[in-house]
């Protein structure tokens, strides 16, 4: 029975868990170093290495438990693999000349944090290049850099596999002809500000999915946060303000997650919003980042977004806001920004400040605008405010634009209830 | 307690159109499968098999290795439990989470054991 014993034990010590998001981690980060290894033009290849390299762990695991240290279990897995594909691709070489690294000798393979770092970074770099496409950037970061499936993809996307396939075999050629080795010093910030924007915009897919009745998808959300982290943490860049800007925004944002849902599932404004839902931690989290950015002499785009998330963060109620604060940080926003969007935002405020007629008579300024004047939520912003000011007939029109040009039912629902106060059918 | 072998049987490539996120927690359900047994301490061993190998058989007086991917099932693995009878060794692995996925089939077979000889 002795025996016995003792093996329970081992066995003990092998099952554990794994850190969240492990697998989708690693994947990033395997795909990242291997495609270093392998030449861009490879990532496709890199991929595959990976996708097999976590399909032998879960045969493995699936079995024996999880290993104690799961990390160097796949990066073994990984570097053998890889290996095998670089003794493949010299013999090749002999019959086809496909432009490769110079060949590269196998037992220099070196998975260290250093040499991952590296490859990410190079990996964002490229993914996030301003050749590709903007509304592809985002599929491409999802696949290479988070590990999400075309199915996943998809869904986030709400579209069809087909269509994410196509991107994704499109936006590879591009990355093909991207230079993954070449960039100097001076090239890395505004190589790491592309990075920022595409993963702003990826959180705002997360935040407000324009498309489809999904309310919030978390996954983007805190994938985002986990990219910007990324790059946060990056030697290479010297200059993190943006990179805490936009975390601080990204966590602010995210401490309202539980109240923007009421429990039957409808959409909460910020008045509605139960604000004892609010999550603490992430506010903390926020108003760390922030404290960094104060120090930073130049204000951007995300510093002021983020501000203006902390205020509202930090109000007691909604009716505490402080809106006087919040306009000044939209009007200086607009000197950095003038899009209609952020006019739309700061005559929110502006209402708050001078009165809804001073709001509605800006707003109106906006309507020969035809991005704006497609906006749903522009004349819903409206309507809302001519109902504020009892003038029924205006706010009626404006609330049946919105409903006609809202693109979800969450939209949808949220309208239909508005305009049902003023006209009861 | 009598002693049993698993043989766990599945299709050669089962797992690999699973995203990461997908394979972690396929991992994870089973990992806690997996704990439970030690801890109650019917695990005696597991192993996992590779995907590769020979089948030799006896053929007009001459030893052959046959092809070995016949069906698309192998033996990917065994478990080497502990249990009183078979029924409870039964009842042991129709918990495993992985018959919710039905990419899974599992042969219990008892130890043969003479007493007073092993």
């Amino acid at each position: 029975m002795q025996s016995i014993h003792t093996m329970t034990e081992n066995q003990k010590k092998e099952t554990r868990r794994l850190a969240a998001h492990f697998f989708r981690n690693e994947y990033g980060r395997l795909v990242a170093v291997i495609a270093h290894y392998l030449g861009g033009e490879h990532v496709e290849t890199a991929e595959d290495i990976v996708q097999e390299t976590l399909a032998k762990a879960v045969s493995h695991w699936e079995i024996k438990g999880i290993p104690k240290n799961p990390k160097s279990w796949l990066y073994a897995t990984a570097k053998n693999l890889t290996i095998n594909v670089l003794n493949r691709k010299k013999h090749h070489r002999t019959y086809i000349s496909i432009k490769t690294k110079e060949a590269f000798p196998t037992n220099k393979l070196e998975f260290s944090e250093e040499v991952i770092e590296d490859g990410l970074l190079r990996m964002m770099f490229a993914t996030c290049h301003p050749s590709i496409s903007e509304k592809y950037q985002i599929p491409l970061v999802l696949k290479i850099l988070s590990g999400f499936s075309i199915p996943e993809i998809a869904d986030a996307f709400f579209t069809s596999n087909e269509t994410i396939n196509k991107r994704l075999v499109r936006e590879r050629k591009q990355l093909r002809k991207v230079d993954f080795d070449q960039f100097f010093e001076k090239d890395i910030q505004p190589r790491a500000n592309n990075v920022l924007k595409t993963i702003y915009l990826m959180f705002n897919e997360g935040y407000f999915p324009s498309r489809k009745n999904q309310i919030i998808r978390y996954d983007l959300c805190l994938e985002a946060i986990r990219l910007v982290k990324l790059l946060n943490g990056s030697t290479a860049i010297q200059d993190k303000t943006n990179c805490h800007a936009l975390l601080a925004l990204m966590y602010f944002n995210c401490a309202s997650f539980k109240s923007r849902i009421s429990k039957k599932g409808t959409l909460q404004t910020l008045k509605q919003q139960d604000r004892s839902l609010w999550n603490m931690k992430l506010i903390q989290m926020g108003v760390q980042h922030l404290r960094l950015l104060n120090m930073a002499q130049e204000t951007s785009k995300f510093a002021l977004l983020a501000t203006i998330s902390a205020n509202h963060c930090m109000a007691q109620s909604f009716e505490a806001t402080n809106w006087n604060e919040i306009l000044s940080l939209y009007d200086r926003l607009l000197l950095l920004e003038d899009s209609p969007i952020t006019h739309l935002n700061r005559c929110v405020a502006l209402a708050y400040v001078a009165g809804n007629l001073k709001a509605i008579m800006e707003l109106n300024k906006l309507k020969g605008e035809t991005i704006i004047d497609n906006y749903y939520l522009f004349h819903l912003t409206l309507a809302e405010l001519y109902q504020k000011e009892g003038e029924n007939t205006m706010a009626e029109g404006a609330y049946r634009k919105a409903l006609e040009l809202a693109q979800n039912s969450r939209d949808t629902l949220l309208i239909e209830k508005k305009l049902y106060k003023i006209v009861p059918i | 307690m009598q002693e049993f072998l698993l043989l766990i049987r599945n299709e050669v490539t089962p797992k690999s159109n699973l995203s990461p996120e997908q394979m972690q927690h396929h991992i994870e359900k089973i990992g806690a499968y997996l704990k439970q047994l030690a801890e109650k301490g019917h695990m005696k061993s597991a192993q996992p098999l590779e995907n590769e190998g020979v089948i030799l058989s006896y053929k007009n007086r001459e030893i052959i290795d046959g092809p070995f991917n016949e069906t698309k099932e192998v033996i990917s693995g065994y478990y080497h439990l502990l249990a009183k009878n078979l029924d409870e060794a039964i009842a042991l692995a129709k918990k495993d989470p992985r018959f919710e996925e039905g990419i899974w089939r599992i042969e219990v077979r008892p130890i043969k054991k003479v007493e007073g000889i092993n």
